[in-house]
């Protein structure tokens, strides 16, 4: 255990923790956007900045969700430094996707009013990685993945491998601002990614005719739970 | 409504307000639904809870489940003491005794504490327009202390004070409609939910968080006990709840309906009663009868959201 400083306050933290998780279970906010519980974190958002001091008295503005802790570390969430560090880094997500509303509400939140950068895009996404992560560590697919990230125009920065991808929606869900959506109507879900869109066809329950769960699924599921490909011909409520 | 499937749900929240260990009965929905209600509502809330099952399993001296602040309440002053607690905030953020931090207020009861105790206080409240978010878990009868029948319990249902026999078929009176009634206060939002729709439920607790106003969920609570079904068939009842019609899930914006899962065609009624021992004695004539209802009610909700 180590002893640290945030905000004024003392805590005893695990050796390791990373600061932005320690902040949190002392219900001190630190405003994030591509940290997840559930994944490893990346550090791309740069919203999570705050101050540190350590034992020797060296200064830096550092992501909280990758510093770990350290004995005798002071942390400040909401310094001067860190106020106007992380307005430049909001006003570059901004830049990023202005009509983003869950952006917007953040940047309020944070007291930052627009953006005086150019618009690069006009979709949603902040390329924050996060539905990569999900997609390697949790779905464990690894449909889509980061490429080309560059100021070329026209470079696609992320590709989802439409082969790979069992149409599961969990980057929609966890996208934070709402740049990947997931709709069903009647046998199709369509799954629509900043560059790309597709459309998945649904199984039908053989008893009720209802469309539950994606065709693509069904082999995913089945060699993963070691379970027939009969069993998925009926849907959870019609099962006996 | 997306259907997120298996692997989302890797991705729900690990904030659990309401700790394992508690008392409630195998296969509890309403336990799973206030879990599900915690995980939405994170830490920074002050919860007021009805006397009903969730404080009784919940609160066993010396022990508690609950990590956030939480207050037992009587049955009829729930939604009071909630609307107390918001104003004691918003007034000691104004006089400057203590920042507001943005804890946002909820209160919770059962059936009875809602359409029968608790009315006239949630009505005041609603009326009142407080910042809270009042949550209705109904498991359809006075389960917590022997299965009485409530004014939620559904027509045909027997329970210990309308058992079901030669001369009766269980309650005679058909379920009270307190969605409807929380809808008539123009309230900026009212919802009903299922705990076996879990992203759907909790993105109706979030919005009912967020918005300005009183907002009011209606979430339907399969209780094994006291509907005489099966342990492990909990969640599937309540998913058959909603594909019958027998609990539609909707919302009310600012007066704006709108169907969450459209579950069109209906399934049969019965498949939902066959299911459940308190339907068990109900005669074909009258499970056509509240089949009947059940139709035409869900018809004149889908033209109210048709029509907004």
């Amino acid at each position: 255990m180590v002893k640290i400083t945030i905000d004024g306050r003392e805590f005893e933290a695990e050796d390791n923790a990373k600061i932005l998780d320690v902040a949190k279970s002392h219900n001190i906010y630190i405003p994030t956007l591509c940290a997840h519980e559930s994944v490893s974190p990346a550090g791309t958002c740069r919203l999570c900045l705050v101050e540190t001091t350590n034992k020797e008295g060296r200064n830096r503005v550092v992501p909280s969700c990758l510093t770990a802790v350290e004995e005798g570390l002071v942390v400040s969430t909401n310094s001067e430094k860190v106020v106007s560090e992380r307005k430049t880094a909001m006003q570059k997500l901004l830049a990023r996707a202005p009509e983003s509303p869950a952006l917007k509400t953040l940047a309020e939140k944070l007291g930052v009013n627009g953006t005086p950068l150019p618009a690069e895009e006009h979709h949603n996404c902040v390329l924050c990685g996060l539905c990569t992560r999900v997609c390697q560590e949790v779905v464990g697919v690894n449909a889509i993945s980061k490429i080309n990230r560059s100021t070329e125009p026209g470079a696609v920065p992320f590709t989802v491998n439409i082969d790979d991808c069992i149409a599961c929606g969990s980057c929609a869900y966890v996208c934070p601002t709402n740049a990947i959506t997931m709709t069903e109507v009647g046998d199709t879900r369509t799954i629509t990614w900043p560059y790309q869109k597709q459309e998945f066809k649904l199984a039908k329950c053989k008893v009720c005719g209802r469309y539950w769960l994606p065709e693509k699924q069904i082999g995913y599921m089945a060699g993963k739970s070691g379970q027939p490909k009969e069993f998925f011909d009926t849907c959870m409520d019609c099962r006996k | 409504m997306e259907n997120y499937g298996v692997y989302a749900a890797r991705l729900a929240s690990k904030v659990d307000g309401l700790a394992p260990g508690h008392r409630a009965c195998i296969g509890c929905g309403e336990a799973l639904a206030v879990r599900l209600a915690c995980k939405a509502m994170g830490e920074n809330v002050i919860i007021a809870n009805a006397t009903g099952c969730m404080e009784i399993i919940s609160s066993q001296l010396p022990t508690t489940s609950w990590d956030v602040p939480w207050i037992h309440t009587l049955f009829e002053n729930t939604a009071a003491v909630a609307s107390g607690v918001e104003s004691g905030l918003k007034s000691m953020a104004k006089k400057g005794i203590k920042p507001s931090k943005g804890t946002k207020v909820v209160a919770m009861a059962g059936d009875g504490g809602t359409s029968d105790i608790g009315l006239q206080a949630l009505s005041g409240a609603l009326e009142r327009g407080h910042d809270l978010l009042y949550i209705c878990f109904d498991n359809e009868a006075y389960m917590n202390t022997g299965i009485q029948r409530s004014s939620s319990t559904p027509m045909g249902a027997s329970t210990t004070t309308s058992p079901a026999g030669k001369q009766s078929i269980g309650q005679k009176t058909w379920k009270k409609n307190m969605p409807a009634i929380a809808a008539a206060h123009d309230i900026p939002y009212v919802a009903t939910a299922s705990p076996s729709y879990p992203f759907d439920m909790m993105k109706k607790i979030k919005k009912g968080l967020e918005v300005e106003g009183p907002a009011y969920v209606h979430v339907l609570s399969v209780c094994p006990t006291g509907w005489r079904s099966a342990t492990d068939l909990s969640v599937r009842l309540g998913r058959l709840a909603v594909q019958t019609g027998v609990f539609p899930l909707y919302e009310v914006e600012n007066g704006k309906y709108k169907l969450n899962i459209d579950p069109s065609p209906l399934r049969p009624l019965q498949d939902y009663l066959k299911l459940q021992g308190r339907f068990r004695h109900l005669s074909e004539g009258t499970i056509k009868q509240i089949q009947e209802r059940v139709v035409s009610e869900y018809e004149k909700l889908k033209q109210k959201c048709a029509c907004s």
